[in-house]
């Protein structure tokens, strides 16, 4: 996490801490069942040498609080034969709608990094 | 789309074999089918997502798919297959849109270019769809259309053995497509909650129903009988008018002994009335008709003889038709198109009256709100953010909205303006200089200008004791308003707005626009209106229907 600030809600017994990790793993598994996405990889490309799909849901979901608003930013790879464009929409509408379900607070951007194309098999 | 299409074939002859001409009239009929059936797909939607509109999608994905092929000559089904296939990944919409692409992108894939379809082929190009739609996630989600692929499928392989004919196979398909998109409720808890089936795999149903209809020369153009999730089910149109043998409304809902046969069920059901309408969920049917009174209690028998009555609703509908015509009417307004370039008009409006009143001087878009319900930032930047052009003016029209609508303007990337208004009159004036071609900063000033010229009054009842600029106040009271001052309390409307036009000097002004709000009858505002007249015998009074809560009358006088 590039920012370790938390989430802060103060009600009356207390308050609610919530870490911008909670947030990634939401964000990671919601990506995971959104069609098209076939995986996750590292943000910056030495890290990640040459694109590999990484597990880890830290890696490839980048949460940033500013003490305002929420941004996330997702770095994936898409099946290759699918519309970019409509899976990248389809990414980030899945991943606001859970993430501000879960959370009640909203999200100002997703934002989706498109690192890469799989092949699974060729036309 | 409406055009009649031939029936391939009408007296089902056995098909052994189909070529890439049929394909495409396959394709248009199952694209016509599911168009005709698009808002049932609609309505079984479980996520409140933006990209929610299943049934739109997968139109727009399967015109997409039908526009490639409809100018070609091609006769080879696998290079017709490839078109469809590549017209429907250029057209994807939305997720549902994106997996059947990539189901006719596998389809195609295992055809090649094969001349003609044969059964064994069609079996093969299924297992193969499946497969390419499967990669296409890491995790694949069980009860959706994915499902629904994989089911057909595996039914596909099964009677590969059994039988050469294609209308056969097609029959059992679609069959098998139908029992799967029955039970997804059972593979995924959403869907059971929600007491709806998937809606992408009812989509795909409808696809191949639509082909499996035109072979038979069934009509694809007319919806069959309805079921909708009994959530969805709206009755407020049907009360608009009454025609003769509409006497009673019955609603019924009933638990069937055994499965429902729909043809049968409503057979028997347009033989009793009309409006027929039938809801699922839970098991549980709810039967919606309109029967003339003779026939009242024939759905109640009717429904008794084929299982469990659990409830019963009569209502008299020529009575409930008569209050109908005093309430408000709540239909939504239409607002104008904009164009690229052009400044485009958001307005805040408290009641579906007002909406329609300022739709009708050509805002944009209109967001709900007012008194007591203001709307978020997000809503209303939810509102402008898709319009075509980057000028925006924002109406609060509500002193208590000018932040959130500030706030608007700080996180959009557009160029937005928040003209202050705080009241709907104001925001009617302004809306009056507006130029949707004008320059923008110019158009703003002189709608800000606008502001001053009109004086607001509001008349509401108090909802506490109160004393304030010397007014007393009792709780219950009406009360009223001038462009947000208390001024006077009274005993009943009319007095009011009368005491508010003459604090407003209403005498030296032209025009009295009164916006009566949701709980003020038509007639009943009419007939205050009238009164008014005649006291203010050189004005102009209007009459508009406001539909505004709380507010029994909204007063614009300038």
């Amino acid at each position: 996490m590039s920012n370790e600030n938390l989430q802060n809600e103060k009600i009356p017994l207390g308050s609610i801490k919530v870490s911008p990790n909670a947030i990634s793993n939401i964000a990671y598994h919601a990506t995971l069942e959104s069609y098209g996405v076939v995986g996750f990889t590292s943000k910056n490309l030495v890290n990640g040498l040459a694109q590999a799909i990484v597990k880890d849901p830290t890696y490839g979901v980048d949460v940033h609080y500013d003490g305002k608003d929420i941004d996330i930013d997702l770095y994936i790879i898409i099946e290759y034969g699918t519309r970019i464009k409509s899976v990248a929409h389809s990414v980030s509408n899945t991943v606001r709608y859970h993430v501000e379900k879960s959370l009640g607070i909203p999200i100002n951007e997703v934002n989706i990094h498109v690192r890469g194309l799989r092949i699974s098999n060729l036309d | 789309m409406t055009d009649p299409m031939p029936a391939l074939i009408s007296e089902a002859n056995p098909i052994k074999s189909i070529n890439g001409r049929m394909l495409q009239k396959l394709i248009k009929a199952g694209l016509t089918w599911l168009r005709t059936n698009q808002q049932i797909v609609n309505t079984l939607n479980v996520f409140p997502v933006p990209d929610g509109d299943t049934g739109t999608n997968m139109v727009l994905t399967m015109q997409a798919a039908y526009d490639e092929i409809k100018d070609s000559k091609e006769t080879n089904f696998g290079k017709m297959a490839h078109l469809v296939a590549h017209g429907a990944l250029m057209g994807a919409r939305g997720n549902s849109g994106v997996i059947l692409s990539q189901l006719w992108r596998g389809f195609a894939r295992a055809l090649d270019d094969l001349p003609v379809l044969e059964n064994n082929d069609f079996a093969r190009a299924l297992a193969e769809a499946r497969d390419t739609a499967y990669k296409g996630v890491v995790r694949p989600v069980e009860g959706t259309i994915l499902t629904v692929a994989k089911d057909i499928a595996a039914e596909a392989e099964l009677i590969t053995p059994v039988t050469e004919d294609f209308i056969d196979m097609l029959e059992r398909v679609v069959q098998a497509a139908d029992r799967s998109v029955q039970n997804t409720p059972a593979l995924l808890p959403v869907l059971k909650e929600a007491g709806v089936v998937d809606s992408g795999g009812k989509g795909l149903y409808f696809i191949l129903d639509g082909m499996l209809r035109y072979i038979k020369g069934q009509a694809l153009d007319i919806s069959i009988g309805t079921v909708q999730p009994l959530s969805e089910m709206v009755f407020l149109n049907t009360l608009e008018t009454v025609e003769p043998g509409q006497d009673y409304e019955v609603i019924v809902d009933f638990r069937p002994h055994n499965s429902l046969d729909l043809p049968v069920f409503y057979g028997t059901l347009e033989q009793m009335g009309t409006s027929i309408q039938v809801g699922e969920g839970e098991g549980i049917y709810r039967l919606h008709i309109h029967v003339p009174t003779p026939n009242l209690y024939s759905p109640i028998d009717y429904t008794r003889s084929i299982g469990t009555v659990t409830k019963v609703a009569i209502e008299n509908l020529v009575d409930q038709m008569e209050n109908k015509n005093q309430a408000c009417d709540e239909t939504q307004p239409i607002v104008s198109p904009i164009e690229p370039g052009q400044i485009a008009v958001v307005a805040v409006c408290p009641g579906a009256g007002i909406a329609r009143v300022f739709a009708s001087l050509g805002v944009s878009a209109v967001v709900d709100g007012g008194q007591s319900m203001n709307p978020s930032t997000q809503m209303i930047t939810q509102a402008f953010e898709n319009l075509p052009t980057d000028k925006i003016i924002i109406l609060p029209n509500n002193k208590n909205i000018i932040l959130a609508a500030n706030a608007a303007r700080e996180v959009s990337v557009k160029d937005v303006a928040v003209v202050p208004s705080k009241s709907v009159p104001q925001g009617l004036a302004a809306m009056m200089c507006l130029i949707p071609d004008g320059d923008f900063e110019s158009v703003v000033k002189e709608m800000e200008h606008a502001l001053a010229e009109v004086q607001t009054g509001e008349i509401t009842f108090a909802t506490r004791k109160v004393e304030i600029d010397g007014v007393q106040v009792e709780e219950g009271q009406i009360i009223a308003l001038l462009n947000g001052k208390l001024i006077c309390s009274c005993p009943n409307v009319e007095e009011a707005l009368l005491s508010l036009l003459s604090k407003a000097h209403a005498e030296q002004y032209e025009l009295i626009t009164l916006f009566h709000g949701a709980d003020i009858l038509k007639t009943e505002a009419a007939s205050i209106a009238e009164n008014i007249q005649a006291h203010f015998q050189d004005q102009v009074v209007e009459v508009q229907e406001g539909c505004q809560p709380h507010y029994h009358f909204i007063v614009a006088i300038e």
